[in-house]
């Protein structure tokens, strides 16, 4: 059956790594962690095992910043992983707890409408309307479970949660405990218990974190590839296992191809062209890798499905101008200038202006 | 006879710990140090109780003081703990590098052998430690060799290591010919000979970690006395100056410095602090630049801190750790804010004092006794100076500042100051290191900074060759009081003004003579002599102007029209009836001249009008004339720019002009207008928005056009009454 799903959780597609990992493991592990800090460093960033196993990097990117997530969770502060959307907040966070916790289940999606029912606990309210307020009436809530059993628990989008509910995490984070009035009980945490959150800092009208709030994180920023090499690397490797995953055969090398929608989104990220000499307007969008990487898989998608299979400028063009022109008016002036100041002269890329020619 | 050799980082607090107790176990009876043998006479200096690090051994070459090399010391140095060791202990110091009156006198060249091997070799030699590094698997040298060897408090058995490491360096890698290095290690020898044929038992060395290879086995004395034979000499001096933390990490006579020499001196004075000091000073310095930070920030960072150290098997946490655990827990992730943690902690704000009476050049002395009789600090931090010229104190303070300016020793920097009145200046003073070399260099023109300014002045002028050289000498040399000065400079400007046929220098010339000549009284300057030469390079200007202003280019017509530009405000700043009324009678030419650049003409006409030399009408008939439709559109358009350079607030505000530009409009028939519309975009082109706007606004308004001059009957009785008022407004 499990070959029928989607997308697998972290610690099931890397059960085999979590596993070798937890055999080699020499250093000490913190109560209730599958892994020593250290293993989980090495989980996310890759590396060879003394008895030759491979495991795979998850993170490209610095070392460091790692480091200080998986320290973090080791002291009594909880994690937040801030940063623009699409730099690999979401994914650090559910392999960090996948490594840690052997569960990256434990989820709070925050949302505008998420209530404090859904941090702290519910209520069955069949249960409670026939047996009153009783321990069997309450539904927990991920975080109540990650408590309970000391697990990481996500919280995806911390900023987006209206403040009032996020400030129900105070006392959870700081005290560890959880009460329950109702039925003058509190749920007392686990060691090995910690919350990582992400938040995006390019959402206008968030919800800030109140500073006792923000005093019970720390903050690590997730910043976007560095170098064009490592944002190709991210784009290969991830649209790799995106057609291992849907079964589309690749039949071309994809990664010229790669490396010219990086370079149109580095280019209209940093707003001046890769050889530095034209300065251009940037878009509203974001452009993060996450989307280059969508750009990819819809143009693989597409090839295979409508065409003969090999990637084209034409698969990738609708993928391209869908990613950048967010606001059609504006991104479309924007890339409009970008067509031609850019992409024309450049020298054997005349496929891909031809193809954002016929569409926009 | 036993000779010790203790291989140091030089500035590593670690080292200066290690070093000390190898001191204390060894009980030499004499320390070599590696530093220039110049120095020696220096180190008694070290002990005097006013002294405080950091601070620089400099050593110079007199005839050229641009050859000069600092020996930076901090309190965390090893070598100067070395030397403090020895000053107290009574045991003799001798500095044992090769002596610098031959590291000057020769001109090193490394010859470069291009290829593989030989390039790692030079990249080691460089920094052999960050090689050491990078082996280790470190990516950044300084945390290697902070976690390897100065934070673990192993005892004696260090030094041991370093110098098998680097012996185990030099042999792997490929000899480099270095000639350089050979004589200074061979002379490093020598010392060594000589201390034990004087009959020395126990020998202390300490040098960097590089060199005690080297020193390990001694070769056949002859070999080391053919390689130091025959070598060139000059003369050197040295001094101790004040060092600052920030140049710590200079690369200097130690080679590369120190980039957290902050964090290194806490080090130093802290060794047990396993950081909760440290952050603890941070979160002060946090505080201090209004960012909120808690006792509980605190207790989270040292602990991130701990873990962080603790992940990556060290055994205690070093500078990343802490900054990386600052930017976490303190800065909400934000590297933006550590910017002020670095300037304030991690580099620090120390610097040094050296005691009264340190040997130093007349130049230096002067200099000092200066600054302390106008209780100026000589200190490398901004500092702001506010003088009221027409106080004596505060007037010998800037000719003081101006002076230094001249020799090019940029201690004070001026500022523009707004208010009313020349009588003020702002200074922002910030000593540096550097500006002691310049000041050494300095010193053969004389022993006094007015002798030495005054000379050197001199001395430049007479080399100027041309106008437009010697003309800012004049600016500068006015405010520093430079009399004699003063007067060869002026004769050499006659002199040069004679000569010169070139009407735009002659013309640059004359603003700043004539901003002399008006304010020259706040500084009590000799004004007569400086009129005389104003008012010859004057007429010289205005005898060549009409004829410099016929058959230019428009670019230079636009350069020309600048200068008369700065020319016509001198002269009416000056007041002088005779020069006004010579200036006017000069602009009236050229404007009448027909062969003088548009341009130029259409700012003359603007300027005669300004001084009421142009009436209204004439100057209606000018306008006309110059726009008619049968000129050359290009000429049309370039004299109404000349008109209207910046003058759109003129359009704005003055009546006259705007009649004269808007009658002129409406006089136009429709097929005229489509003609010079073009040229007229091209002048309104210039203006700003706002600019546009009001003209438009005001174009709307006056649709009569013409001037409508209003007169009000003003009762004087009334009109009396609101002058108090007025007056107390405006302050008399």
């Amino acid at each position: 059956m499990s070959q029928n799903i989607l997308r697998q959780a972290a610690e099931a597609q890397f059960a085999q790594e979590i596993e070798e990992l937890k055999k080699h493991d020499k250093h000490t592990r913190p109560e209730n962690w599958l892994l020593s800090p250290h293993a989980v460093v090495t989980y996310l960033m890759g590396g060879t095992l003394d008895n030759g196993f491979e495991i795979s990097c998850k993170y490209i990117g610095n070392r460091r910043l790692m480091e200080i997530a998986v320290a973090t969770l080791t002291t009594d502060r909880a994690l937040l992983l801030y940063g623009l959307p699409g730099t690999a907040k979401s994914w650090v966070s559910e392999h960090i707890s996948a490594a840690i916790s052997g569960d990256s289940g434990l989820v709070i999606q925050g949302t505008a409408g998420t209530g404090e029912d859904s941090v702290r606990y519910g209520w069955n309210y069949a249960q409670l309307l026939s047996a009153g307020p009783v321990p069997e009436a309450i539904v927990e809530t991920p975080v109540m479970r990650g408590m309970k059993e000391g697990k990481i628990v996500r919280v995806e989008e911390l900023t987006r949660i209206g403040s009032d509910v996020q400030d129900s995490l105070i006392t959870i984070l700081s005290e560890k405990m959880l009460p329950i009035p109702e039925l003058n009980t509190k749920v007392m945490a686990v060691r090995g218990f910690n919350i990582i959150a992400t938040a995006n800092n390019r959402d206008k009208g968030v919800n800030d974190l109140s500073s006792a709030l923000k005093r019970r994180f720390n903050t690590v920023i997730l910043p976007v590839p560095e170098t064009i090499e490592e944002e190709v690397e991210i784009v290969q490797q991830r649209v790799a296992s995106f057609s291992k995953s849907i079964d589309l055969p690749v039949e071309k090398p994809i990664l010229e191809e790669i490396n010219r929608i990086v370079t149109v989104f580095r280019e209209l990220r940093n707003g001046v062209s890769s050889d530095g000499k034209t300065k251009l307007k940037s878009p509203s969008g974001t452009l993060s890798t996450a989307e280059a990487i969508s750009v990819m898989n819809s143009g693989l998608s597409l090839a295979y499905h409508f065409g003969d299979a090999s990637l084209r400028a034409d698969d990738l063009a609708s993928g391209l101008i869908g990613a950048i022109i967010k606001d059609p008016v504006q991104d479309k002036i924007v890339f409009q200038e970008y067509m031609e100041t850019v992409l024309k002269q450049r020298d054997g890329w005349k496929d891909i202006y031809r193809a954002c020619r016929e569409i926009i | 006879m036993s000779v010790h050799l203790l291989g140091i980082r030089h500035h590593g607090p670690g080292s200066s710990r290690h070093v000390l107790n190898a001191l204390a176990e060894i009980q030499p009876d004499i320390i070599l140090i590696e530093g220039p043998p110049e120095g020696e006479a220096m180190l008694s200096w070290a002990a005097h109780k006013d002294m405080q690090p950091p601070v620089a051994l400099l050593a110079y070459v007199p005839d050229n003081p641009q050859q000069a090399v600092f020996y930076p010391f901090t309190i965390h140095s090893p070598e100067w703990n070395a030397i403090l060791y020895g000053l107290n202990n009574h045991i003799p110091l001798r500095f044992i590098d090769m002596p610098l009156a031959h590291g000057f006198a020769t001109e090193w060249k490394e010859t470069p052998l291009h290829n593989e091997t030989s390039e790692l070799a030079a990249h080691v030699r460089k920094n052999p430690i960050a090689y050491l590094a990078e082996i280790a698997g470190f990516d950044d040298p300084e945390e290697w060799w902070e976690h390897r060897f100065e934070i673990a408090q192993q005892p004696y058995e260090v030094f041991e290591a370093i110098a098998e490491s680097m012996a185990a360096l030099r042999q792997t890698l490929p000899q480099r010919a270095d000639r350089r290095e050979d004589i200074r290690e061979a002379f490093m020898r020598k010392s060594i000979r000589i201390a034990q044929k004087e009959g020395f038992e126990r020998i202390a060395v300490i040098c960097g970690a590089w060199h005690v290879p080297a020193l390990t086995q001694l070769p056949k004395q002859k070999e080391d006395d053919a390689l130091l034979k025959n070598l060139p000499k000059t003369k050197v001096e040295s001094t101790w100056i004040p060092w600052t933390n920030d140049r710590m990490a200079f690369e200097s006579g130690y080679g590369a410095g120190v980039e957290s020499p902050g964090w290194y001196m806490h080090h130093w004075q802290h060794p047990d602090d396993h950081g909760t000091l440290w952050l603890s000073h941070t979160a002060r310095v946090f505080r201090e630049n209004q960012v909120d930070i808690s006792s509980a920030h605190i207790i989270e960072a040292v602990r991130l801190a701990g873990a962080l150290a603790g992940l990556r098997g060290f055994p205690r946490p070093g500078l990343k750790e802490l900054n990386e655990a600052t930017v976490a827990v303190m800065c909400m992730g934000e590297p933006v804010l550590m910017k002020v943690i670095y300037r304030e902690l991690i580099v620090g704000k120390a610097f040094g004092q050296i005691p009264e009476g340190t040997p130093q050049v007349p130049l230096q002395r002067n200099l000092e006794l200066l600054a302390k009789r106008f209780r100026i600090k000589v200190v490398p931090e901004h500092k702001t100076l506010k003088l009221d010229l027409r106080e004596e104190n505060d007037l010998q303070k800037s000719i003081l500042l101006h002076r230094l300016q001249l020799l090019d020793i940029n201690w004070g920097t001026m500022e523009s100051v707004s208010g009313k009145g020349t009588f003020k200046e702002e200074w922002t003073l910030r000593w540096y290191p550097e500006l002691t070399i310049r000041l050494l260099e300095k010193a053969p023109w004389g022993n006094t900074v007015e002798e030495a300014a005054t000379k050197y002045l001199k001395n430049t002028a007479s080399k100027c060759t041309r106008l437009d050289e010697i003309t800012p000498l004049v600016q500068s040399a006015i405010p520093a009081d430079l009399p004699t000065a003063l007067n060869a400079v002026m004769q050499k400007m006659d002199e040069l003004a004679a000569s010169t046929s070139d009407i735009s220098m002659l013309m640059d010339a004359f603003p700043p003579l004539a901003q002399v000549s008006r304010y020259g009284n706040v500084r009590k300057t000799d004004r007569e002599s400086i009129d005389l030469i104003m008012t010859t390079i004057f007429y010289r200007a205005i005898a060549g102007l009409p004829a410099g202003c016929t058959g230019i280019d428009d670019e230079q017509a636009a350069v020309m029209t600048d200068k008369i530009k700065e020319v016509n405000q001198a002269i009416r700043m000056l007041e002088k009836p005779e020069l006004t009324e010579d200036w006017t009678a000069a602009l009236e030419t050229i404007f009448h001249a027909d062969r003088t650049a548009p341009f130029i003409q259409g700012y003359c006409c603007k300027a005669l009008y300004d001084s009421r030399q142009l009436g209204m009408d004439s100057t209606f008939n000018a306008f006309s004339k110059a726009l008619s439709p049968s000129n050359e559109p290009s000429a049309s358009a370039n004299w109404l720019e000349g008109f209207l350079t910046d003058a759109a607030t003129v359009l704005i505000l003055d009546d006259v002009i705007w009649a004269v530009v808007n009658d002129w409009l409406q006089s136009l028939d429709d097929e005229t207008f489509l003609q010079v519309v073009p040229l007229l975009r091209r002048t309104f082109a210039n203006f700003s928005n706002v600019e546009k706007r009001k003209i438009a606004g005001r174009a709307k308004q006056g649709k009569a056009g013409a001037l409508i001059p209003q007169t009000i009957d003003i009762d004087p009785q009334r009109a009396e009454k609101v002058l108090p008022v007025l007056e107390m407004l405006m302050g008399f």
